[in-house]
C-alpha cells in the first residue's frame, strides 16, 4: 500500500481549485509588493534623483504590463477575502451569523472608505 | 478473556486521543498565523489603493506626476500617521506574503528543506520588516548609539 498521491494538474480541474491557487499567489504577491515599497522607501531617503528614477523604472511600458497583472493577483487576494469572511465569520456581531453576501457587502463597502482614506490622509485627495 | 476479542472501537479511539493530549503544546504556529491574518487584512484594504496611485495613476494620464513627486512625497512624510502606515503596509504584507510562500512551498512537497525555509522566508519577512521600521520611524529619530 502507498499513499495516495494528488496529481500534478490537480488545481486545474475545478474552477474554485484554481481560485484557491489564485488566491494563494495573490498572498504571495502582496509580499512582493510590499520589498516593491520598501525599496521605495530606501530610493526616498537616497534623495530626489533616485527617487524619481524609481518611478521612472515603474513607467516604463514592460514594469506596467508586470505591474498590471501583479495587481491583478492582489485584487483576487483582497475580494476572495472579503469573501472568505463571509463564509468563517471568526467575529461574530450579531446572536445570528450573517449571510454571507452581506458580509462580503460590507466588507466591500468598508473597504471603499478605508482605500479613500488612506487617498486623502495619505496623497492629499482626489 | 474473550473479552478483549469483541470489536470495540470506542477502546482505540480514547487511546489515540490520550497520546494527542500528551504532546507538548503548539506556541509558535498560531502566532505566526495570527500574524498572517494580519497582514493579510493589512493587504487587502491598504494596498490596491497604494498601487493604483503610486503605479497607475500618472501613467495612465489621471494625476500630473508631481502629485506623487518627490517633493509631495517629502511633505507627506513628515506626518507620523502616514509613516505609521507606510510600516504597517510593508511589514503586514512581506509577513504574509512570505508566511504564505513557505506553506505554498510546503504544500508542493518541499517539506525535506523545511529549515532552510523558515530561515530564509522568515529571514526576510523580520529583516524587511526591520528594514520598513528604519526608514519609516527611526531614520530621523533621536536613538542613544547616535
Amino acid at each position: 500500500m502507498y499513499p495516495w498521491k494528488r496529481p500534478v494538474g490537480w488545481w486545474l480541474r475545478n474552477p474554485r481549485y484554481l481560485l484557491f491557487q489564485l488566491r494563494e499567489v495573490g498572498g504571495f504577491v502582496s509580499g512582493l509588493f510590499a520589498l516593491l515599497l520598501l525599496y521605495m522607501l530606501v530610493q526616498y531617503h537616497a534623495g530626489p534623483e533616485a527617487y524619481a528614477g524609481f518611478f521612472a523604472m515603474l513607467a516604463s511600458p514592460l514594469m506596467l504590463v508586470v505591474v498590471a497583472v501583479l495587481f491583478g493577483f492582489v485584487l483576487v487576494h483582497a475580494f476572495t477575502w472579503f469573501f472568505l469572511l463571509g463564509k468563517a465569520q471568526p467575529v461574530r456581531f450579531t446572536k445570528k451569523p450573517l449571510r454571507p453576501g452581506t458580509v462580503f457587502a460590507i466588507n466591500v463597502v468598508l473597504w471603499v472608505l478605508v482605500s479613500g482614506a488612506v487617498l486623502f490622509i495619505v496623497f492629499g485627495g482626489l | 478473556m474473550a473479552r478483549a476479542a469483541v470489536w470495540n472501537p470506542g477502546r482505540d479511539a480514547i487511546r489515540a486521543h490520550s497520546r494527542v493530549e500528551s504532546r507538548p503544546p503548539v506556541v509558535l504556529e498560531p502566532v505566526l498565523w495570527g500574524i498572517f491574518s494580519a497582514g493579510g487584512f493589512i493587504s487587502a484594504f491598504l494596498l490596491p489603493v497604494t498601487i493604483v496611485v503610486l503605479m497607475f495613476a500618472v501613467p495612465f494620464g489621471l494625476w500630473p506626476a508631481e502629485r506623487i513627486g518627490y517633493d509631495a512625497f517629502r511633505a507627506s512624510f513628515s506626518d507620523l500617521f502616514v509613516r505609521l502606515f507606510w510600516f504597517v503596509l510593508i511589514g503586514g504584507s512581506l509577513f504574509h506574503g512570505m508566511h504564505r510562500l513557505r506553506h505554498s512551498l510546503l504544500d508542493a512537497g518541499l517539506r525535506k528543506v523545511e529549515p532552510l525555509l523558515n530561515i530564509v522566508l522568515y529571514g526576510i519577512a523580520i529583516l524587511g520588516t526591520l528594514a520598513a521600521l528604519w526608514y519609516t520611524l527611526l531614520f530621523d529619530a533621536p536613538l542613544p548609539f547616535r
